[in-house]
């Protein structure tokens, strides 16, 4: 018996919740951002707005040309997280084969289940039904029911929205003659590029192509993009039960204009590495290896470094010296930084260390504790950095999805 | 047009078996009193470990916001849109 995978989707996810909890904006062209500036960008667009042809990303200078009447909305992130809460509560119910793939996107494993509410379709549909009643109108799924998890996202897409797509094994073969390589998930503009110029344009080329020439082009990835292009999709389903241990903890930060400067920029560095060093703490891990770095100007190149920290830590100090030392042995220093990024890898339990040797080690790690019990009991901006004073704080990351923050 | 404020009000809630929020029937502070036609969304907000209650409702065609503090049990209204 083959698998039986739907793919759920939320329409225009983030734009859906803005308008079920906002009902002056329902009916009207919306686009979900950080900060309203002209400089920043567009997250998500509500449907009426899509018809323009946007899509996440579009700066918002751009939407406002070509949709004058577009109404700018701040997101929320906690109206979105709660919300996914929610409906993951109901998915639950009907299988613990679930994959959380996003904020917005999950795949189920149903064929166990499937026959047990009258057929994938109907069981799609009750899930509609279901997330009308608990969620509200206006916040819609479009679910597509495939063999993988591949073709149940690619057959959803083209039911959207508030559809229910299934692909059934007799129009397999129709699909992949007609289907654009570039309209799977996992094959991005690169990899189309490389596989046009072997004269690859359709899932059916891909099949038809020699396993061997592909797998010489791509190595395993090849394996992957035959069986593809065969109709089969080997791709796993990783239940949120089995989620595997992050293998590094980071934080980026687009800057606004006014926060460009060099030393200005420093100062949100310093705040990312205590964010970092805290939620590693919350998890319970260490790193060794401390990668940063940062966008020269607005458009410029990414340059970044990575060093191996001789203990491992979980000190947002230790991490901001480590990024200090990255920065200094990258040769030319910008006047002006758009973007900065810090990540901790090569993660150890901290429970596998021995205990700290060194007395002044042990009052950072008590420090370290008081700050984040702090913390818990009173919100993150109630003890922070002097220095981190200077700068106000920035807009809150619309798109949030942390994986510890889904605590099933 | 919209107004926003930090305005404690008095609320009458109905607790239900299943739910996990109690259900904003009218609220009411000064001299005016709203009744709920339309719960549109609730959601949750945490700050440290205050867990808050975030409605979004409707009477009519004028859309209210507030807030539950749980653990004080406390009632705020945050945002008036009024209707046209």
């Amino acid at each position: 018996m083959s698998r039986l995978i739907v793919h759920l989707d939320m329409d225009s996810y983030f734009a859906s919740v803005e308008q079920q909890a906002q009902p002056s904006l329902r009916g009207r062209p919306i686009g979900v951002t950080g900060r309203p500036t002209e400089r920043s960008i567009i997250t998500a667009f509500s449907r009426e707005a899509k018809r323009y042809g946007f899509h996440a990303g579009t700066p918002v200078w751009e939407a406002q040309k070509r949709c004058p009447d577009l109404v700018l909305v701040p997101g929320h992130p906690e109206r979105y997280i709660d919300t996914t809460k929610r409906f993951l509560e109901i998915l639950k119910e009907y299988t613990a084969q679930l994959e959380v793939y996003s904020i917005d996107e999950v795949f189920m494993d149903v064929t166990q289940e499937a026959e047990r509410h009258g057929g994938a379709v109907a069981m799609a549909r009750e899930i509609q039904r279901r997330f009308g009643e608990a969620l509200g109108p206006c916040i819609t799924t479009t679910l597509g029911i495939a063999s993988g998890k591949v073709f149940a996202k690619l057959i959803g897409k083209r039911f959207k929205p508030n559809g229910v797509g299934v692909l059934r094994d007799e129009d397999l073969p129709e699909l992949l003659r007609r289907t654009p390589i570039g309209d799977i998930c996992g094959i991005g503009p690169r990899i189309e590029k490389r596989l046009g110029q072997l004269g690859i344009r359709t899932l059916r080329d891909l099949g038809e192509t020699p396993e061997l020439l592909l797998r010489r082009e791509f190595g395993v990835y090849g394996l992957f993009l035959h069986s593809i292009g065969r109709g089969c999709d080997p791709t796993p389903l990783v239940p949120y039960t089995d989620v595997p241990p992050p293998k590094s903890v980071g934080h980026s930060k687009s800057l606004p204009p006014e926060l460009r400067d060099m030393p200005v920029a420093l100062l949100v560095l310093h705040d990312l590495c205590e964010q970092v060093a805290g939620r590693m703490r919350k998890l319970g891990y260490v790193g060794r290896t401390v990668h940063c770095g940062f966008r020269a100007g607005s458009i410029g190149p990414h340059a970044a470094k990575q060093i191996t920290l001789a203990v491992p830590s979980d000190d947002g100090d230790v991490i901001y010296e480590a990024c200090q030392a990255i920065l200094a042995a990258i040769p030319s220093h910008p006047s002006e930084v758009s973007n900065v990024a810090v990540s901790v890898g090569n993660l150890v339990e901290r429970d596998r260390l021995p205990d700290l040797l060194f007395e002044e080690d042990r009052r950072r790690d008590r420090l370290n504790g008081a700050v984040d019990c702090i913390r818990t009991r009173y919100g993150a901006q109630a003890i922070r950095r002097g220095s981190s004073l200077l700068v106000k704080p920035l807009a809150p990351h619309v798109g949030g999805f942390l994986p510890e923050t889904w605590e099933f | 047009m919209s107004e926003k404020g930090n305005i404690p009000i008095d609320a009458l809630v109905v607790y239900r078996r299943k739910q996990t929020h109690p259900d904003l029937r009218s609220f009411s502070w000064q001299t005016r009193r709203v009744d709920v036609t339309r719960t549109n969304l609730v959601h949750t907000e945490r700050e440290g470990e205050t867990l808050y209650l975030v409605y979004s409702v409707s009477a009519g065609k004028d859309h209210f916001h507030l807030r539950l503090d749980t653990r004080l049990g406390r009632w705020t209204l945050e945002e008036i849109e009024v209707g046209n």
